[in-house]
C-alpha cells in the first residue's frame, strides 16, 4: 500500500470509528471520503482477496446473500457489501471495515451495480463474475438492455483470467464472444415441447440470426432452454443444473441441484435461480454438498424484498416491485397460495422508484383473476394509476378501495376479511410501510 | 355480438414504455363497449392480411428490436399501405410512428428505412432527448390528450399529412413546429407513452367507434 493509499484508509477508517461512536453506521461515508484522498484506494484494498462480483437486473442481492451464506461455512470471515450499497463508494467502505483473523484466506462477495460492474473490475481482477439475468428495468434510468450488457461486457474483457459463471437460461448471455472462462447454470426440470415467450417479454431475439426465439420449455419471462430453429443458436451445456423443484410455498422452496435436494427459507421461483447461482460459486470455490445444505439452511429472507410477518391473527406478505419481470414473478408467488386472501398495492414514483410508472401496465396483473381475493386496496402517491391498472385487469371499479396515506395501511391490514394479506409496494414504499410498522413494533430495524 | 379484431404488429419485439397498456385498454374499453374482442399478434417472417383487422397496433421498441423490424417491414410494405390507403383503422407510437413514415435516423446517426406509407420522415438529434410530460390538443375535436415523451427523433410532417394533436406543453414531433404525431385517413400516430391510451381513454373510445363504423363500409 503507498502513502496516499495509506491516507486514504486511515482517514475512512477513522470517520468509520467516530461514526460508529456517535451510534451511527456511517453508509457509505467513509468509501466517500478515502476515495477523495484517492480515487484508486480499491486497488490496494482488494489486492490480497479474492473477489466474487455478482451482478444483473434482478436477484444480485439475494443471489449474494445466498452465496455469503454458502461460503461463510468455509470462510467465516468473508467479505459482503450490504445491500444498496452497490456503487463504488459502498464497496470501498465495505472494504475498510473489514477484518479477517490471520490464517483465514481473504474472500469478497460483493454485489454490483450492472453499471460500475467495469469501474470496479479496473481496480481488481475478480475470482468469477456472476451475472444473474438481464431485464428492462426502469428505461429511464438504465437505458436498453444491449447497452447495460455492453457496459458489462467492457469488465468482462478488461479481465480475461476471471470465470465467467452464467445463467445459461438468458440467450443475451451466449450472445458475445470473449475469452473468458464460462460456467453455466440453468433449469433441466420440465418436459420439452416447443413454445414461445410471453409476447411481452423482451430480448426474444436470436442474438445470432435475429429470428424470433423458441423455447423447449421456460421458466419465466425469456428464461429457459432456448433454441432458434434458423440457424440453430441454442442453450449452451450447462455446469450446474436445477433437476426438480419439489415445493413451493409462501415460507419456503425445496429442490434438487444435481440431483442433491436443498431447502431455503426464501419463496418464489425467481430466488430459486438465485439459489442455484449461489450453488455454482459454491461449487466453483470448492465448496462440498453438506456444506451447501448447511448454508442454505442458515440463509435467511433478504431485509426489505420479500417479509412475512404476523400482525394480530394475520399473515402478511411483503413484497418489493421494481420492474414488469419482477412484478410477474412476485405475482406467481402469491398465486401459488390458494387460501382466500387480501391485497394491499403501493406505487410511488419517487427517484428510486422509477418516476415513470407506466412499467406497471407490462405487469401482468390478470393473473390475480385466478386468486380467491376478497379485498383489494391500492396507495402510494400514485394510487389513482395503479386502480385504473386493476380495473382494465378486470376488478370493478367500486370494489377498490383507495389508501389515502401509508399510515392506512396498518389499520388496512388489521381489518382485512382474510387471514393472508399479500402487499406489493414499490422501493419508497416499502421503506414508508417499513417505517410504520416498524414504529408499531411488528418489525424490528430499518433499511438504510 | 359484436367482433373487434386487432392486430399486435410486431407485438413480441415492439412493447417499450409499457405500450402494452394501450392495447390493454383498447381491448378492455371495446369488451365494455359489447364487443368480443380478439389480438393477433403479427411478427417478423409473418404475412400481414389487410383484410383481417379492424384495428392495428404497431408500438415502440429498442433500437436493435426496431433495426429488425425495419428490414421485415418492408416485405409487409405493399400489405399495411393498403391496409391504410382502405380506411383501416391505425395506431402507431413512437417507433412505430416512425416506421410508417419515409426514413428514420438513428441516435448514433444511422439512416433507417420506413416504409413511406405516411409523408414524414425523423431525423435525430445529437447527445439530446425529448423527456417530460407533454399536452396537446386535437385542432380536429378539441380534445387534450396528457402523456410523457421520451424520444431522440425529431419528426417533421409533409404534405397531406396533419398533427394528433398541437403542442400546449412539452416537445411534442420535433421542439420546433408544434406538431405533436400525425393524422391520416384513419391512421392515429403519437410519441405519447404514459401509455397514450391509459392517460386518454376518450381517444380510446373513439378509435373504437371509427374502427367500428369501418366495418359497414
Amino acid at each position: 500500500m503507498n502513502f496516499k493509499s495509506f491516507i486514504a484508509a486511515t482517514a475512512g477508517k477513522t470517520a468509520r470509528l467516530s461514526l460508529k461512536l456517535l451510534g451511527r453506521t456511517g453508509g457509505s461515508y467513509p468509501g466517500v471520503l478515502a476515495l477523495k484522498i484517492n480515487p484508486d484506494i480499491l486497488k490496494d484494498l482488494a489486492k490480497d482477496y479474492e473477489v466474487i462480483l455478482i451482478t444483473g437486473t434482478n436477484g444480485k442481492t439475494l443471489t449474494t446473500a445466498l452465496s455469503v451464506s454458502l461460503l461463510k461455512e468455509k470462510y467465516p470471515n468473508l467479505l459482503t457489501n450490504p445491500s444498496g450499497s452497490n456503487m463504488i463508494q459502498g464497496i470501498v467502505s465495505a472494504f475498510l471495515s473489514h477484518k479477517v483473523p490471520k490464517n483465514e484466506k481473504k474472500i469478497a462477495v460483493l454485489e454490483v451495480d450492472e453499471a460500475y460492474l467495469v469501474k470496479i473490475v479496473s481496480y481488481l481482477k475478480p475470482k468469477a463474475i456472476v451475472t444473474t439475468n438481464l431485464f428492462r428495468d426502469q428505461m429511464d434510468r438504465f437505458g436498453e438492455i444491449y447497452t447495460v450488457y455492453n457496459k458489462i461486457l467492457e469488465g468482462i474483457e478488461l479481465s480475461p483470467e476471471t470465470t465467467i459463471i452464467a445463467n445459461g437460461d438468458a440467450p443475451i448471455f451466449n450472445s458475445a464472444n470473449f475469452s473468458n472462462p464460462r460456467v453455466y447454470f440453468g433449469f433441466s426440470n420440465q418436459e420439452e415441447g416447443d413454445m414461445r415467450a410471453h409476447y411481452n417479454t423482451d430480448n426474444v431475439l436470436c442474438p445470432k440470426c435475429e429470428k424470433i426465439l423458441n423455447y423447449k420449455y421456460i421458466s419465466y419471462a425469456n428464461l429457459g432452454k432456448y433454441f432458434c430453429k434458423n440457424c440453430g443458436f441454442e442453450r449452451p451445456q450447462l455446469n450446474y443444473s436445477l433437476t426438480s423443484i419439489d415445493e413451493l410455498s409462501l415460507e419456503s422452496s425445496s429442490f434438487h441441484i444435481d440431483g442433491h435436494p436443498f431447502k431455503i427459507n426464501v419463496a418464489g421461483l425467481y430466488n430459486i435461480y438465485n439459489a442455484l447461482a449461489a450453488y455454482s460459486v459454491g461449487r466453483f470455490m470448492g465448496l462440498s454438498i453438506d456444506e451447501i445444505t448447511s448454508g442454505f439452511s442458515k440463509a435467511q429472507r433478504v431485509f426489505g424484498r420479500q417479509e412475512l410477518i404476523d400482525i394480530d391473527d394475520k399473515k402478511v406478505l411483503i413484497n418489493l416491485i421494481k420492474n414488469p419481470v419482477g412484478l410477474n414473478q412476485v405475482l406467481d408467488l402469491i398465486t401459488i397460495q390458494g387460501d382466500p386472501c387480501s391485497l394491499i398495492v403501493l406505487l410511488n414514483d419517487n427517484y428510486a422508484d422509477g418516476r415513470d410508472v407506466s412499467w406497471i401496465w407490462d405487469g401482468q396483473f390478470e393473473k390475480l383473476g385466478e386468486m380467491d381475493i376478497k379485498s383489494v386496496k391500492v396507495g402510494g402517491i400514485r394510487r389513482k394509476e395503479m386502480k385504473f391498472r386493476l380495473q382494465v385487469a378486470n376488478f370493478n371499479e367500486d370494489e377498490i378501495m383507495t389508501l389515502d396515506e401509508i399510515s392506512d395501511v396498518i389499520p388496512a391490514i388489521k381489518e382485512a376479511p382474510t387471514k393472508y394479506v399479500h402487499i406489493l409496494a414499490t422501493y419508497t414504499a416499502m421503506l414508508q410501510l417499513r417505517k410504520e410498522l416498524s414504529q408499531h413494533g411488528y418489525v424490528k430495524g430499518e433499511i438504510d | 355480438m359484436k367482433e373487434l379484431k386487432i392486430c399486435h404488429l410486431y407485438g413480441d419485439l415492439l412493447n417499450t414504455y409499457g405500450d402494452n397498456g394501450s392495447l390493454l385498454v383498447l381491448q378492455w374499453r371495446a369488451r365494455q363497449k359489447g364487443f368480443n374482442v380478439s389480438t393477433e399478434l403479427v411478427s417478423i417472417d409473418e404475412h400481414f392480411d389487410s383484410d383481417a383487422y379492424d384495428i392495428v397496433f404497431l408500438g415502440g421498441g429498442q433500437d436493435y428490436e426496431q433495426y429488425v423490424i425495419s428490414k421485415d417491414i418492408q416485405n409487409k410494405k405493399d400489405s399495411i399501405t393498403r391496409y391504410i390507403e382502405n380506411g383501416g383503422v391505425f395506431i402507431g407510437i413512437c417507433g412505430g410512428f416512425q416506421l410508417l413514415g419515409h426514413y428514420y435516423t438513428t441516435a448514433s446517426g444511422k439512416k433507417i428505412d420506413g416504409i413511406s406509407a405516411l409523408n414524414h420522415y425523423t431525423l435525430n438529434q445529437v447527445n439530446n432527448r425529448f423527456i417530460g410530460d407533454i399536452t396537446i390538443i386535437d385542432k380536429e375535436t378539441g380534445e387534450k390528450y396528457e402523456g410523457y415523451e421520451n424520444h431522440n427523433g425529431r419528426t417533421f410532417l409533409g404534405e397531406g399529412v396533419g398533427p394528433l394533436g398541437e403542442v400546449e406543453l412539452g416537445f411534442g414531433n420535433n421542439g420546433e413546429d408544434k406538431t405533436e404525431g400525425a393524422r391520416y385517413k384513419n391512421v392515429f400516430c403519437s410519441y405519447l407513452h404514459g401509455p397514450l391510451l391509459v392517460r386518454n381513454v376518450h381517444l380510446a373510445d373513439r378509435i373504437i367507434d371509427i374502427a367500428y363504423s369501418q366495418q359497414s363500409k
